[in-house]
């Protein structure tokens, strides 16, 4: 339960809490249980459930590292008329972060259900970075949607690096090793398909390529609805997507530097495209790096 | 370029109540404070990377050793051990854990930048030294640029249970200011992958290169697997005094588990462990109750 300090502490304005030194920032939202997206005491009121509507597990997932477009992809979804949107996305997303040591049963399971409020004959799902990436989480996932329809976003690894690098620099990690290894983790996609699919049937895990969904929004979010079961709606193709992802950064990388993190990543492409056998490895700029 | 550590702590000795004040302040008010006076570890981002000069009769060139894992598996004891041996040269201003490789990620990594991380292993004729950053076998990218710096670097790598490891972790990682995130117990479950990330660096290194020792081993019999540690070196018998000391102990609480949430992480690794025992011949389950008891084998 966030304090009256926690509010105050939240209500001030992103440049005034910049003022506060990085170290202490975590301190001071745990002082006044101020908490943030990806802190485990995180864990907003699940959203109230309208007359009309009932709680129930997510219909569906979205997983996918950050900056792997998986959060674009979850909103152009929920543009449809039968699936629901999620009210509350950061606290869906982070719901399970706090599960690696704690006990998880029934009781957590219907707390994680609340958060999917919908009207019947609609669906429902969230997006996660964390589901795909961080090992306790997923089976989680299968305890308590066991039946979602589970899409993966996945991207050219080295650039999910890069992105993500910048991304964390503005944040001034005071552990650079870790943030910089959490990035490189994420960008083993093959393993964590692998993984899901030990979890969930095989024909419930979809695997989207990021750049296709860029070069072919339309086509790709019709697949996604053929996917998810609800019907492909008429309409006019849809416009180049403004997803707010920075643009590719081959610029950012010299030649010896991609090929020397591509190689990182070689084996677990080739187990994806074992995984996926109509992935496009053409569309990443770091399969041609030599490697 | 620097020519004396950022930390002195002999050179600037305060009184002694002083320093207890200090030490009793949180752990974060106490970062903000070194960070005020430009005093970083190693691993954070503001840490001064130039390299020290070489003193009077040292020389600078390669690592010959680099011990590369794991945290909180009694890396600092063991480097502190190995750095008794006179035939070690360990400078008492350099940090165990240099660090100098995490930062080249996403950067080139070029001949200047070689010669700087040699300048970091000064040594008199006839030495051998090194350092031990515990965290280099979970990161992945520091092995092409290790083989690249120091190809005849022999590695060295303390192993431990792996829940134990991950308990030991998390409260230190607490104890230091570590935020209470998922990003950081990510980092805490990570750090106890072991075998995946040496089955990589032995794409860079010959595995007579390589040598894992296993800490509970290590606490059984420490002038025993010592003796191991020294012969790979190739240094000769020697024994140091009181090997059994604690060093860098940390925090004595411990992560708590839900035991089913044990049993949970227990699958995370079960893998990694079982690959790890048929990588490594020495490695005695037994010693790891977690999974012995799971039924996980080589």
């Amino acid at each position: 339960m966030t304090t009256l300090g926690g509010r105050l502490y939240a209500g001030l304005p992103t440049s005034v809490r910049r003022l506060v030194p990085v170290d202490l920032r975590s301190d001071l939202r745990a002082r006044f249980a101020a908490w943030e997206p990806g802190d485990l005491g995180f864990e907003p009121a699940p959203p109230p459930v309208a007359p009309g509507e009932h709680p129930g597990p997510p219909d569906f997932l979205v997983l996918g590292p950050p900056e792997s477009g998986a959060r674009w992809w979850l909103s152009l979804i929920e543009d449809h008329p039968d699936v629901a949107p999620t009210r509350d996305p950061e606290g869906a997303a982070h719901a399970l972060d706090r599960y690696c040591t704690e006990a998880f049963d029934d009781e957590q399971v219907a707390r994680f259900h609340r958060r999917f409020p919908r009207r019947p004959g609609r669906i429902i799902g969230h997006w996660s970075s964390d589901g795909l990436s961080y090992p306790w989480i997923a089976p989680l996932l299968a305890v308590a949607a066991p039946r979602a329809k589970v899409l993966v976003l996945v991207r050219d690894p080295v650039d999910l690096v890069a992105d993500r690098v910048v991304a964390t620099a503005a944040r001034r990690a005071p552990h650079p090793g870790s943030s910089l290894a959490d990035a490189v983790d994420r960008g083993f996609v093959g393993a964590q398909v692998a993984r899901l699919r030990e979890l969930f049937p095989a024909d419930a895990v979809r695997v989207l390529q990021y750049e296709r969904c860029r070069a072919d929004s339309t086509g790709a979010l019709a697949a996604t609805y053929r996917f998810l079961g609800v019907p492909v709606p008429d309409g006019p193709a849809l416009p180049h997507p403004a997803d707010g992802t920075t643009p590719a950064p081959a610029e950012r990388l010299d030649a010896a530097t991609r090929a020397r993190l591509w190689a990182m990543y070689v084996d677990d492409t080739a187990l994806l495209s074992e995984l996926v056998p109509d992935l496009d490895l053409g569309r990443w700029p770091s399969s041609g790096s030599g490697a | 370029m620097a020519t004396a550590p950022l930390w002195q702590p002999e050179a600037v000795r305060p009184p002694e109540f002083v320093r207890r004040a200090f030490r009793d302040l949180p752990p974060n008010v106490r970062t903000v404070l070194l960070h005020a006076r430009g005093d970083y570890a190693p691993w954070e981002a503001g840490y001064d990377a130039a390299p020290p000069s070489p003193g009077p009769g040292e020389v600078v060139g390669p690592p010959d050793f680099v011990g590369i894992g794991v945290q909180k598996a009694g890396t600092s004891w063991w480097y502190e051990l190995v750095s008794e041996h006179p035939g070690v040269f360990d400078r008492p201003d350099l940090p165990k854990e240099r660090h100098f490789l995490t930062r080249f990620c996403t950067e080139p990594f070029g001949p200047g930048d070689v010669e700087e991380f040699h300048r970091w292993f000064p040594r008199p004729h006839g030495s051998i030294t090194g350092e031990w950053t515990p965290e280099y076998l979970a990161y992945p990218w520091v092995a092409p640029l290790l083989a690249q710096a120091a190809p005849d670097a022999k590695l060295l790598v303390l192993v431990r249970d792996p829940i134990d490891r991950f308990r030991s972790g998390s409260a230190f990682r607490l104890s230091m200011g570590a935020p209470d995130t998922s990003l950081t117990v990510a980092d805490a479950v990570r750090q106890g992958v072991t075998a995946r990330w040496l089955r990589w660096y032995l794409r860079f290194f010959p595995s007579d290169q390589v040598l894992v020792q296993q800490y509970e081993q290590c606490r059984a019999d420490p002038e025993g697997q010592l003796a191991v540690t020294y012969d790979f070196l190739g240094l000769d018998p020697y024994r140091p005094a009181d090997v059994r000391r604690e060093v860098n102990v940390g925090a004595r609480a411990k992560v708590e588990f839900d035991p089913a949430a044990e049993a949970r992480l227990v699958d995370v690794y079960r893998e990694d462990v079982s690959d790890l025992a048929r990588l490594v011949p020495t490695l005695d389950l037994s010693l790891w109750p977690s999974f012995a008891d799971h039924g996980v084998t080589r």
